[in-house]
């Protein structure tokens, strides 16, 4: 049986409040294993971040319960939230978020530091991880010296350093090209198996599906279910195939698009394709 | 921590050198007003110390030479020689007046003395003689180098001209010179039967705070001090004069200091704004993060008064060579209240950023 990493029950987050209220997440439960990669995907103001920012123990829900092992983060106090988050939360962020006057050694031995290690310990545990991640070679280098997938190796192992029970990753692919996209992917997926990590990724890329042992989809701050869904084959969001604003029908085949404007673009380049291929008959 | 404080300091090296430039600014402005205060007390006391007297006799409830007048008769002079423990007693006649000389008006404290006394007359002679005769002068270096007068010119006193026949050296403040003049000089153009001081030797193993109790104690109409409580009077005169002026050089030095100083923090912190949210939604708490904005205030204000102290200490050698008269001397005790002062404007300038810091929501870091 799988060890349960972490629990969300009936979370509600509510912003503002009489006729400006803003509901962004309602009433979520999961429960998240050890060594499971979740995906959560969904359109922009789906409730994403909200969720992210509950989870990681960064934003107290309005209702709900959330814990990690026998943290319940619900519960804890401001003060004590800051010790949960360094020891048994690691976060790995779109813009990576290294601190740009340190070296990439030392933006990770600088968390384990905070979580109590000494210098010395610190920067011993962070040169052995950047290693296992090859940044070996990279371990003197100001963040700006680095490439994007780089700064995403150091970023993991800055989220690996105090060995968290889970990884938060926010859009973690969204600025790497394709190769690096995928050896993040690659590194996050290993990360779970190996070290028996939860990873939670919240995403628009859809390739991570093809690491994530579960996809969940999040909209008006509710899942849903993922198998109704579809791809924009303009924009490449994924779609709700129920609540899609637009769809077109081609030789059978029905295409489901995020918003009207990319149907219209979408029909357009087919009728300039058409154009072109009768020009030159 | 401080290596973050460290780094984040010298990232940008425009913008520390700035920060650090104008925390020296102040310092500077602090440490070199002591310093040059510190360095006028020494010329100004340089007369009572180098003289050779033990002992300084003066009118009742006077302490001091600086701003004072005193009178005292021939005959109190001559019995407080007469104490046992005393060896001779010089007098001098002394008063506050301008030398003119070249056209130019300098301030000067004029000390009349007589060459065939044991004491009064100048110690630190350069050039020329120690022993002046009637119309002769002997001035400071510091006045005939500025005035561009040596050996054998004329300069005026009391509306007379006299031949310098004697320069010395460490004599000129910022505030003023000593010209020393013939005894008799002094009576015939400021007539009157009273002396001004006199300045006691002592025999050899006589205490002289002892002897000089036996004079006040026997004589109740002079005063009588040891060399270094005369020396001391005058040095609280000179300071409790120059007080008012070294709070407000104090106090502006310290506003620089902390508008600077503060700023600089304050910029620094907001730039690393995003980072240091970043740092609290990992798990830093406030307290790790004000320990960065404290080592920044330590480390900026350490290298500024590192930099305000080379400063200073180069002025000191460089200043009495291009004007002379003003001497910069950098004392413990002054270098110790600028450190002082540097230490409450490195707490008051954390403060802004340290609320910045407690403010900062971490769950921004997912909101880009």
């Amino acid at each position: 049986m799988q060890q349960t990493t972490m629990v969300v029950k009936n979370v509600t987050r509510r912003f503002g409040g009489g006729a400006t209220e803003v509901v962004a997440v309602k009433s979520i439960s999961m429960t998240v294993n050890a060594g499971e990669v979740v995906l959560i995907m969904g359109p922009s103001g789906s409730g994403k971040t909200t969720l992210l920012s509950m989870l990681g123990g960064l934003l107290k829900p309005t209702e709900g319960y959330i814990s990690i092992g026998k943290d319940v983060l619900t519960r804890l106090t401001e003060r004590k939230l800051p010790g949960v988050r360094l020891k048994r939360i690691g976060f790995v962020f779109q813009d990576f978020n290294l601190l740009s006057a340190l070296t990439a050694l030392d933006n990770v031995a600088l968390v384990a530091q905070i979580a109590g290690a000494s210098r010395r310990e610190g920067r011993k545990r962070a040169t052995a991880l950047l290693g296992q991640l090859g940044m070996d070679h990279r371990l003197s280098f100001l963040p700006e010296k680095l490439s994007g997938g780089e700064k995403q190796r150091v970023a993991i192992a800055r989220a690996l350093i105090n060995h968290p029970d889970v990884i938060l990753a926010d859009e973690p692919t969204a600025n790497l090209d394709s190769h690096h996209g995928r050896e993040t992917m690659r590194l996050l997926r290993d990360i779970a198996k190996k070290d028996g990590c939860s990873v939670i990724i919240v995403s628009h890329d859809r390739r991570i599906r093809d690491i994530a042992d579960r996809v969940l989809w999040l909209e008006d701050g509710q899942f849903k279910e993922v198998q109704g869904m579809a791809v924009d084959p303009v924009c490449g969001m994924s779609v709700d195939i129920a609540t899609s604003p637009a769809q077109v029908t081609v030789d059978g085949h029905t295409f489901y698009f995020c918003a009207e404007g990319c149907r219209d673009e979408f029909l357009s380049g087919m009728q300039e394709t058409i154009k072109q291929i009768s020009d030159s008959t | 921590m401080f290596r973050l404080a460290w780094r984040n300091l010298f990232q940008n090296v425009t913008q520390f050198l700035l920060g650090a430039g104008g925390v020296a600014l102040a310092l500077l402005l602090m440490l070199a007003l002591d310093a040059l205060l510190a360095g006028s007390e020494e010329n100004l006391v340089a007369y009572i110390e180098n003289s050779g007297a033990d002992i300084y006799l003066a009118q009742s409830g006077v302490n001091n030479m600086h701003m004072a007048a005193s009178a005292i008769t021939r005959s109190d002079m001559q019995r407080a020689g007469r104490v046992e423990g005393v060896l001779s007693a010089s007098p001098i006649l002394y008063t506050s007046t301008s030398v003119e000389v070249h056209g130019s008006r300098v301030l000067a404290y004029i000390i009349g003395y007589n060459p065939d006394s044991a004491l009064g007359g100048p110690r630190s002679v350069i050039a020329g003689t120690t022993r002046v005769n009637q119309n002769e002068a002997i001035i400071d270096e510091a006045v005939a180098r500025a005035q561009d007068v040596w050996l054998g010119d004329r300069v005026d006193i009391f509306g007379e001209t006299f031949t310098v026949v004697g320069i010395t050296q460490g004599l000129t403040s910022i505030v003023n010179s000593t010209v020393f003049i013939h005894i008799s000089d002094f009576e015939r153009l400021r007539p009157g039967d009273a002396i001004s001081y006199a300045l006691l030797d002592t025999v050899s193993g006589y205490d002289t705070r002892v002897v000089a109790q036996a004079i006040v104690d026997q004589y109740p109409g002079i005063n009588a001090l040891p060399r270094a409580e005369f020396s001391r009077e005058e040095r609280q005169i000179i300071r409790d004069m120059s007080t008012e002026v070294l709070i407000i050089m104090n106090f502006s030095g310290f506003l620089i200091g902390l508008a600077v100083t503060a700023l600089t923090l304050y910029t620094a912190t907001l730039n690393k704004r995003q980072e240091y949210g970043v740092l609290k939604a990992l798990g830093a708490k406030n307290r790790h993060l004000y320990a960065v904005v404290v080592a920044q205030a330590v480390l900026s204000l350490g290298i500024g008064f590192v930099v305000a102290v080379g400063i200073v200490e180069l002025l000191s050698i460089i200043l009495p060579g291009v004007e002379p008269g003003v001497v910069v001397t950098l004392t413990i005790p002054g270098t110790m209240r600028v450190l002082g002062v540097s230490l409450v404007i490195g707490v008051a300038s954390a403060l802004a950023p340290a609320v910045q810091i407690a403010r900062l929501d971490p769950a921004q870091v997912f909101r880009g």
